[in-house]
């Protein structure tokens, strides 16, 4: 079932802002059928590894590679284009628009002469939410109408625009009430079953050894340890702090 | 009949019940939406399902504004169902007339505590009353499912080291002291089989056994219509009979138990190297997609099942066997070596022989069991409501005899 060559490989990666090293010499793997988490305590790296995932920032050295290729990420839309979407923390969704439009938001579906085509995008995203088992009542509504929990899940529907291979969510949890975390990592359950590589980054250990395969723990932005899901809350906590 | 006008009004009514039971509570813009009706349409088949008391109408408040919410009616009070399961929890609202309108699934980290899930599962019960537009007053009780053995009066598990984060706490009291409801806990294989006996596929027989084969293995015993749960609702705890004397050491202490040959440990560390890190889900799926690998995991694991069910049988003399639990979702994977083993060793079995059946209820059968424990304590409840203040939990059993539905 696992596929020899991960899907999403980082060598040996560093990133650095001037004195401040935010990632040094990071490895990780990520498997078809996966979710990998990434934990570790504020500033430890998670989201600049996240960031040169999707295409924002650039490594200052080392390689990323897709498939076992070396490949550039040098922006947010040359990573969809190789396969992979992300979540960010601040989700990044159009409060005026409705559900249809924030899922189809830069990537819209045309027909001839360039019109929208409307219906087509609307069953779409029906059929995504669908997929995520969304609870949504209408795909028309516009996103300030909706809960967090139903805003996250429409970000993470977005994601599945295009068939991507590798999604990564950004603290897809933080602040959001525990039905609807229970919905979120209900949807990250659902992408691990679809067949795709998920990268979580999150602070809540809880919610981590829940939906995880495996947990890779950054401290100062190095690697601190690799733990299947099964490792206790305790050894965990302690490659995040350094006590291990 | 197509494209008469009343068969029409039948499928939008039946689009409408559909969206709300779905959803739980839907205002009646939101059902428009859910449902491709016109507010107009929705509005007139709302006013007729009130009518006909299927639905209810209650205000509520949605970005802000006044509006109305639509749910299924609810038949005088509500119970929760709580299951807590080994890597999910799972929570459910019902009426009295057992019909589920909210249900929520949290995945769980493995060897999680009593306290976080307790919390999340209190949290959890009050979010999902809001989804159906309800206070927590409504609530009747609340069954709670536990994977392991439990003293019914306190919903404390009684085996150290089974349920490990979970030893020593009082489950009903913390629950019930949080949610100032009434608390009723049993063990998840007893729950399946108080479901299976009252509403599922053994509802006509009065003595049948429940497996239940997940991330462990379990069983419930119903002998003459009633759940047989023993002196510390260890009854039926076929995980812990010895199928291999040379074998690893059980959570429970003891030597090969059967949790150390079918548990979920047991069946997964033999295709890491094959087929890497999977899931019981998977597993099951696989199995489910014609994977040889994992089709042989869940065979040779039925046919361990049926040899101990088969000690167990003979002991009791059962008309049936209920199968559940997730690995009975794969069907004759796991039933055929089950029911094979089973037939092998009960010989004494003549005159009527020993039926296995997949559960009725599926896997909804120990949350549908949840609900029911709730259910059955009302009418209790209801006599006892000028006697004691709410909030106290019930000591003591009370019997699920047929008679007693």
């Amino acid at each position: 079932m696992r596929a020899r060559t991960p899907l999403l490989a980082l060598r040996q990666v560093s990133r650095y802002f001037g004195a401040v090293e935010a990632l040094v010499d990071v490895d990780l793997e990520v498997h078809a059928h996966e979710v990998v988490a990434l934990v570790g305590d504020n500033g430890a790296g998670k989201s600049t590894l996240a960031q040169i995932v999707a295409g924002v920032l650039t490594p200052s050295s080392g390689q990323v590679e897709i498939d076992g290729e070396p490949v550039s990420i040098s922006s947010p839309s040359a990573a969809n284009q190789l396969g992979v979407a992300s979540v960010f923390q601040d989700l990044a969704v159009c409060e005026n628009l409705d559900v249809t439009a924030n899922v189809f938001l830069g990537q819209e579906l045309r027909g001839r002469g360039g019109l929208l085509r409307d219906g087509a995008m609307e069953t779409e995203t029906r059929e995504l939410l669908e997929h995520l088992t969304v609870r949504i009542p209408s795909v028309r509504t516009p996103l300030r109408h909706l809960s967090a929990g139903q805003r996250q899940a429409v970000a993470i529907a977005r994601t599945l625009i295009g068939q991507p291979r590798i999604v990564v969510l950004d603290e897809p949890t933080a602040a959001l009430s525990v039905a609807q975390t229970a919905e979120v990592l209900t949807h990250i359950q659902r992408l691990r079953e679809l067949g795709l590589g998920v990268v979580l980054i999150s602070h809540n250990l809880n919610d981590v050894r829940a939906v995880s395969d495996r947990i890779e723990v950054l401290r100062h932005g190095r690697n601190n340890g690799s733990y299947p899901a099964t490792a206790t809350h305790e050894e965990i906590l302690a490659a995040i702090t350094g006590a291990a | 009949m197509v494209g008469s006008q009343s068969s029409l009004r039948e499928a939008n009514r039946a689009r409408v019940v559909d969206a709300v039971k779905r959803h739980g509570g839907l205002t009646q813009v939101e059902l428009s939406g859910a449902t491709g009706l016109s507010p107009a349409t929705v509005s007139t088949i709302v006013k007729e399902l009130v009518a006909a008391e299927l639905v209810e109408v209650r205000n509520t408040v949605r970005s802000g504004r006044r509006a109305q919410l639509v749910t299924l009616a609810h038949r005088v009070g509500l119970v929760a169902g709580v299951l807590v399961g080994t890597r999910q929890l799972t929570v459910a609202i019902a009426d009295v007339s057992h019909e589920v309108l909210a249900e929520q699934v949290l995945p769980l980290p493995a060897e999680h505590r009593a306290d976080t899930s307790l919390d999340r599962a209190a949290l959890l019960v009050v979010d999902l009353l809001e989804r159906v537009g309800s206070e927590l007053d409504e609530v009747l009780g609340i069954g709670l499912g536990l994977p392991a053995p439990v003293d019914a009066s306190s919903g404390q598990v009684t085996v150290r080291g089974i349920l490990r984060g979970w030893d020593g706490v009082p489950v009903a009291q913390v629950l019930s002291k949080r949610l100032a409801r009434p608390v009723f806990v049993d063990n998840d294989a007893n729950l399946g089989a108080l479901a299976e006996s009252t509403v599922g596929a053994a509802r006509e027989v009065h003595d049948a056994l429940y497996v239940r084969a997940g991330h462990g293995v379990g069983a419930g015993i119903v002998l003459a219509g009633r759940v047989h749960r023993g002196v510390a609702g260890t009854a039926g705890e076929i995980g812990h009979v010895q199928v291999d004397p040379g074998g690893n050491i059980c959570s429970c202490g003891s030597r090969g138990c059967l949790d150390t040959v079918v548990g979920d440990r047991a069946l997964l560390e033999p295709l890491r190297s094959s087929h890497g890190h999977l899931t019981l889900a998977d597993v099951v799926r696989l199995a489910g997609e014609d994977d040889p690998g994992c089709r042989e995991i869940v065979a040779d694991a039925g046919a361990v099942v049926g040899g101990v069910v088969a000690g167990l049988a003979t002991s009791l003399n059962p008309e049936l066997v209920v199968v559940g639990g997730a690995l009975s979702t794969t069907g004759e994977v796991f039933l055929g070596p089950l029911r094979e083993a089973l037939r092998r060793r009960t010989l004494l079995q003549q005159v009527v022989p020993l039926e296995v059946v997949p559960a009725a209820l599926g896997t909804r059968a120990e949350l549908e069991g949840a609900l029911a424990l709730a259910l059955q304590h009302t009418d209790l409840l209801e006599q006892q409501a000028d006697a004691g203040p709410p909030g106290a939990v019930v000591v003591g059993q009370i019997g699920t005899g047929k008679g007693n539905r």
